[in-house]
């Protein structure tokens, strides 16, 4: 499936309709669809995120029209496909902004993409709901009208220390990333939230990607004594490079870290299968089978996709659980509290135990990183099936 | 440790020298330098994990239709890019035409094969650690080629008017040889060589888009230290040059192993701008 | 040169080709587009058009390198990297304490104009594609080091960029401010290109021997060019920065500077509205082409296979409709040496050039092998040979191009230094070339203007803002050249682009072009070489018509004819060593001339 920038969706043609009148000032009737600016990156490097995003979007929007829609208004969807290039993320910002006057802009979901639109969005007043994670994002000051539906970066990366001090007991850790932002900036936050955890960070690095051999590093992290290894990076090509230089060197140590490590894109490129064994990645709780099941309101969601025939060979659930939720949340939010940007953040800050797919999402005026801390866990990656794995061994049920 | 900062090393090096050839080869029939090389190497991989992954063909045939590709794709660089900018070459316009083809092909690679790193096959699992395919495949190929040119060079009628043209263009073209199909010829067999050098490391590169700028310029450091035109210059230069950047990221860690092999090949160069072996100008007026 | 007073014109005022604001009007309508944007009040149209502003901010600068000076620097956005980080840092008080806004943006500019020699200077050294690759190299350093420096730049999670306050805060005020750098840009590099910087820098590219056989030392030139680039890459980066407001290391990718790249090429080399129209066409573009964006690079890439293969002129020259007009077909060069004294001005004071005992060897071979030769003002001084036998080895001797062995090189007493042609110019020594070196995009007055790039008194900073000095050269220059080209015949080709000329006009301007130095010593390298007969005499007539207004003349020929006409003295020369000196009366009978080479 290929989507284009700018594809309209509405269940209707009133979406063709508004890109030709896009000029034109907005008219807020009664039932004039409710637009929402939409910034994925669905095509260029790591889009793949991107497309499972967008999965679960297009198929809320779907659902969400098809029965009637938002107080009788349909939602609009207004994309722009950003290429993960923050030059484009900042065009399709002011085009949505300014241009298409959206009532709410969902996205960017890459790091540089979403640092420089979010101050731009706040600058416009609209409201914006974030399924990324790069913790700056977020500043009830600096930004009032900015809401996380996903744990930031410091939580991804608490839940995998906790997970490795807490629960496997290990002190001594190696952490290391690739050479890219989002790499080098998690390496940079995480070491000091280990060692205030009482860990023993033994090594550290930043590795560059294209490095064909990673064989020295970790010799050296295993003679520093490493019992375990944090790899932040979400370059399939690498993560693999760990897992292959671990299973060749026979070392039997557990593999702690980033999402991308129980992607098929790492799967594909591992040597042995069983390299895939000790590899815990992030995960949420609701994403995770518990005993080979499911959360009921996550197995139904996943029965609907079924029924959609949602691709999930190439995707992972709590890829297409984002998008699904972060639909539903604002067509909640358009429902109860309304459409207007004060509306908007009015009721957002009052969101109480909102119950998602992906997670369940609290804010209040004060805090608008709405993920709460338990739903973050680590999971088997071995374990993969219909893009969901198992809780990693350890957690209490 | 040191095994393995040698064995990578050298492997890796051994690709970049086959690229830094295949620059030459184009070079000594033309006297362009050709953005392609870089995209030749990419291309080895990709198309290799294509046949022989992804469309399940034996890796024999396999092997045989990528270098065919290659050499099409030779061709088709000298055709489109190079013989309609040759008559100018003073201003240099085969770099832009070069790049332009490059990145076209690089940009379709992307949008068809994915911009994630795919798997490339094990065709030769003979063993492990230094008999593991990665290591020796780049390093016999390596071998082969500049086995094969040496005797090309030396013994074969075809290879002498290669060499004639390499050096002096209007005396071979006045000696009645064919300039056209010679420059066509090398152009081929530079495609062969990029993709070989793609197709025997992608075992240890994977099968990836982003390998394509990564190749050219590594692939040239070789050729700008060793002199250009000159294979065994390449073939040291890559080598040393593998082994470098593996020690590098050893001793300095990712972001300044790049920084430094980017940082020493710019020094080197300012200081001896005819690369390390050295050659005297040329005649300007 | 008050002794100017007959203006000898080409039709219409402008001649000028490069640099020229070519045609005023579209830089008019282009202004008051981008004057009246802001009553459309759409942001979008104005992010956009603030973003083209920026963009050309930057390509403006690197048009001077690329378009004008022929340097392949692909990696130029390492220049907006820097300056984007320099001013962001700045002003968030990353470094020291906060920084106002625009004094940041300032220095942003000067850190660019420093790094910018520093990226450029390999160009001195490095042939082009090796240069290309260096550019390259430095652009990855930018950001890897971007990574790491987390204090100043914020590392991979980035820093904000700046937000300038009022008058120019964010939205139509910071459009304005983007427009006026623009413009301001467009000025300066407008202003340079079509100075003497200009046409030396295209020169460099086109022609470098005659560049520096007309007294252009292309590393000074080039530096300052990377200097002027890298400080308006450096104030775009500083822009660019307020525009995404929140920069990272993966915002400045290899894409961007191809983007750049190839705008400038699009618009076409040595034009400034062209590579404008170019930078504005490429930043609009992917906007317009929405379900094409994925396929932007590979379109960017096409157009410029396409520009490459096809139009290698770009826009510009689809824009330059004037030199599309057929020229007459059957038309006379005509000198009239009877303007000689007005060119050449007063020449009492008669040069004498001497080379004693020079030894030059190419490997093994003895190319001049203890050759005298004297050289005396107001008189031709033919030198002939068969092929291979020195001559024009030895007038690479005296242009600097060859360091022989051993000898000497005397200019009325003083030693002239071997090697380094480009101070030939400040010794009033002129040449013409076997091959004639023209710059075949620019105009035949330009050309004939380079001739007479040393005479120039006004700095580059001058000529950058148009100052009374630069006009006042620029005036003198254009005047003298027109009479140069009246001399040589060739004023009603005036403006024609050089390339358009017949192979015997070129001759003639480089003729022109060196006349216009008022040489004390030129030296013509077979310029009869494919005239015709009628032609020759011509020439003949002219160069004779030279040397008896007190110039030396060395002419290098095989026509004996012509050399035994025009010249006063005639050295033969044999494996490079003289075999005859003396009149052409005596060199016509001397009976070893005679057999080994006249061949009668």
């Amino acid at each position: 499936m290929r989507i284009r920038r700018r594809q309209v969706l509405s269940g209707s043609a009133a979406g063709a309709v508004s890109l030709a009148s896009g000029l034109a000032a907005p008219a807020i009737a009664a039932n004039e669809p409710i637009k929402i600016g939409y910034l994925p990156a669905l095509t260029g490097p790591s889009s793949s995120t991107g497309v499972g995003i967008n999965r679960g979007v297009q198929l809320a929007v779907e659902d969400i029209n098809n029965a009637g829609g938002v107080n009788g208004r349909k939602l609009e969807l207004i994309v722009r496909d950003t290429q993960s290039d923050p030059t484009k993320a900042v065009n399709a910002v002011s085009e949505l902004t300014q241009r298409q006057k959206v009532s709410m802009i969902f996205g960017p979901v890459n790091s540089g993409e979403a640092l420089a639109a979010t101050p731009l969005i706040a600058r416009d007043k609209v409201p914006m709901l974030h399924p990324c994670w790069v913790d700056e994002l977020i500043d009830v000051k600096k930004y009032p009208m900015a809401f996380r539906q996903a744990p930031t970066n410091s939580q991804i990366g608490g839940g995998a220390n906790h997970y490795v001090v807490d629960v496997l007991k290990l002190k001594k850790v190696a952490v290391i990333s690739d050479t890219t932002g989002y790499g080098t900036a998690s390496v940079n936050t995480y070491v000091p939230m280990l060692k205030a955890k009482g860990a023993d960070v033994v090594y550290t690095n930043h590795i560059d990607a294209a490095n064909p051999d990673l064989k020295p590093e970790m010799l050296r992290m295993q003679s520093a004594g490493a019992q375990v290894i944090m790899p932040w990076s979400v370059n399939a090509g690498f993560l693999s490079r760990i897992l292959n230089t671990r299973g060749a060197m026979n070392w039997d140590v557990p593999v702690v870290g980033q999402t991308t490590l129980g992607s098929g894109q790492t799967k594909a490129l591992l040597e042995k299968p069983e390299y895939w064994n000790k590899v815990y990645s992030n995960n949420f709780r609701k994403c995770c089978y518990v005993d080979g099941k499911l959360p009921p309101l996550t197995a139904e969601y996943v029965e609907r996709l079924k029924k959609a025939k949602i691709e999930f060979a190439d995707t992972l659930l709590w890829w297409v659980a984002l998008g699904w939720d972060g639909v539903r949340l604002m067509a909640d939010v358009f429902k109860n509290g309304g459409t207007k940007a004060e509306e908007i953040v009015g009721y957002m800050n009052k969101v109480k135990d909102w119950p998602g797919v992906y997670g369940t999402v609290t804010w209040t005026p004060q805090q608008h990183n709405g993920f709460p801390d338990s739903e973050v866990v680590m999971c088997e990656v071995n374990s993969l099936k219909d893009g969901a794995f198992n809780l990693a061994p350890g957690y209490a049920s | 440790m040191l095994q393995s900062i040698v064995s990578y090393g050298l492997a890796v090096g051994a690709v970049y020298a086959l690229i830094g050839i295949t620059y030459n080869v184009m070079y000594s029939a033309s006297r362009v330098f050709s953005f392609t090389a870089g995209m030749l190497g990419m291309l080895g991989g990709v198309l290799g994990a294509l046949f022989i992954q992804k469309m399940g063909i034996n890796a024999v045939l396999g092997f045989v239709m990528v270098l065919a590709c290659g050499a099409v794709l030779g061709i088709v660089t000298e055709l489109l890019t190079v013989r309609p900018v040759l008559k100018s070459i003073e201003q240099h316009l085969y770099v832009l035409s070069t790049l332009a083809f490059a990145l076209m092909i690089q940009q379709v690679t992307a949008i068809e094969w994915g911009t994630e790193a795919q798997p490339f096959p094990v065709l030769l699992p003979i063993g492990e650690g230094w008999l593991d395919q990665k290591f020796w495949l780049p390093l016999l190929a390596c071998a082969v080629t500049i086995g094969g040119l040496e005797f090309l060079y030396r013994y074969t009628l075809i290879g002498r008017a290669f060499l004639a043209i390499a050096e002096d263009n209007y005396a071979a073209r006045a000696l009645g040889l064919p300039e056209t199909w010679l420059r066509i010829a090398s152009f081929a067999l530079a495609g062969m060589i990029g993709t070989l050098a793609g197709f025997t490391g992608a075992q240890m590169l994977l099968a990836f888009f982003g390998n394509q700028s990564i190749l050219n310029f590594y692939g040239f450091v070789p050729v700008a230290l060793g002199g250009m035109g000159s294979n065994r210059g390449a073939v040291i230069g890559g080598l040393a040059l593998g082994l470098f950047q593996q020690a590098a990221n050893f001793l300095v860690g990712g972001i300044f192993a790049a920084v430094a092999v980017f940082a020493v090949f710019i020094v080197v160069l300012l200081l001896r701008p005819e690369g390390i072996a050295g050659a005297s100008t040329a005649r300007r007026v | 040169m008050t002794e100017i007073t007959t203006p000898i014109r080409a039709g219409g005022a402008s001649t000028g080709w490069l640099g020229r604001l070519e045609g005023k009007l579209s830089w008019i309508l282009l202004g008051l587009a981008g004057l009246a944007l802001p009553l459309l009040d759409d942001s979008y149209m104005g992010t956009i058009a603030t973003r083209a502003y920026i963009y050309w901010v930057l390509s403006a600068g690197l048009n001077l390198v690329v378009g004008y000076a022929g340097q392949i620097a692909i990696g130029w956005v390492s220049m907006l990297t820097l300056g984007a980080y320099t001013t962001a840092a700045l002003a968030a008080g990353r470094v020291g304490p906060e920084w106002p806004v625009y004094l940041a943006l300032l220095a942003g500019g000067g850190v660019g104009a420093v790094f910018g020699v520093v990226v450029g200077l390999p160009a001195l050294r490095l042939r082009t594609f090796y240069f290309a690759m260096t550019t390259l190299g430095f652009a990855t350093i930018a950001t890897q080091v971007a990574l790491a420096w987390k204090d100043v730049t914020g590392g991979g999670v980035g820093t904000p960029g700046p937000v300038f306050p009022w008058p120019f805060d964010p939205g139509w005020g910071f459009y304005y401010f983007c427009f006026l750098l623009a413009a301001v840009a467009t000025w300066i590099t407008a202003n340079i290109g079509s100075s003497r910087y200009g046409r030396a820098l295209v020169a460099i590219r086109d022609a470098e021997v005659a560049a520096e056989a007309s007294g252009i030392a292309k590393p000074r030139l080039l530096v300052l060019i990377f200097l002027l680039a890298g400080a308006l890459g450096g104030i775009a980066g500083g822009l660019f920065a307020s525009l995404q407001s929140y920069i990272t290391p993966d915002a400045f990718t290899f894409e961007m500077s191809v983007l750049f790249f190839i705008g400038i090429l699009i618009g076409g080399r040595g034009s400034i509205l062209g590579p404008a129209l170019g930078t504005l066409i490429l930043t609009v573009l992917p906007e317009i082409a929405a379900p094409l964006v994925q396929w932007s690079t590979f379109l960017y890439a096409a157009l410029l296979l396409l520009i490459v293969l096809v139009i290698p002129g770009g826009i510009a020259d689809l824009l330059d409709y004037r030199n599309r007009r057929p020229l007459e077909q059957h038309r006379e060069i005509v000198p009239r040496p009877d303007l000689l004294p007005r060119v050449l001005g007063d020449q009492n004071a008669r040069t004498l050039i001497a080379l004693k005992g020079i030894r030059l060897h190419f490997g093994g071979v003895k190319a001049i092998d203890g050759l005298d030769l004297e050289i005396h003002g107001g008189e031709v001084h033919g030198l002939i040979g068969p092929n291979g036998s020195g001559k024009t080895t030895t007038l690479n001797v005296v242009s600097g191009y060859y360091r022989p062995r051993e000898g000497s090189l005397r200019v009325d007493g003083s030693d002239l230094p071997f090697e380094r042609p480009h101070v030939r110019a400040q010794w009033r020594i002129a040449r013409t070339f076997q091959t004639p070196r023209v710059v075949g995009a620019a105009s035949v007055l330009e050309n004939v203007m380079i001739g007479g790039t040393v005479h120039g008194h006004g700095t580059f900073a001058e000529s950058m803002l148009s100052l009374p000095r630069h006009r006042l050269d620029e005036r003198v220059l254009r005047e003298a050249a027109m009479l140069a080209l009246a001399t040589v015949g060739l004023e009603s080709l005036a403006s024609v682009r050089a390339d358009r000329l017949q192979h015997s006009e070129l001759r003639f301007v480089e003729i022109a072009r060196a006349l216009v130095l008022r040489p004390a010593c030129l030296m013509l390298d077979e310029p009869a070489a494919g005239l015709s007969a009628e032609e020759i005499r011509r020439l003949g007539g002219l160069i004779k018509a030279i040397s008896r207004a007190g110039t030396a003349v060395l002419l290098v020929e095989h026509h004996a004819d012509l050399i035994f006409d025009i010249c006063d003295r005639v050295t033969v020369l044999n494996l490079g060593k003289v075999l005859a000196a003396g009149t052409p009366e005596e060199i016509r009978s001397h009976r070893e001339v005679v057999s080994a080479y006249l061949g009668a």
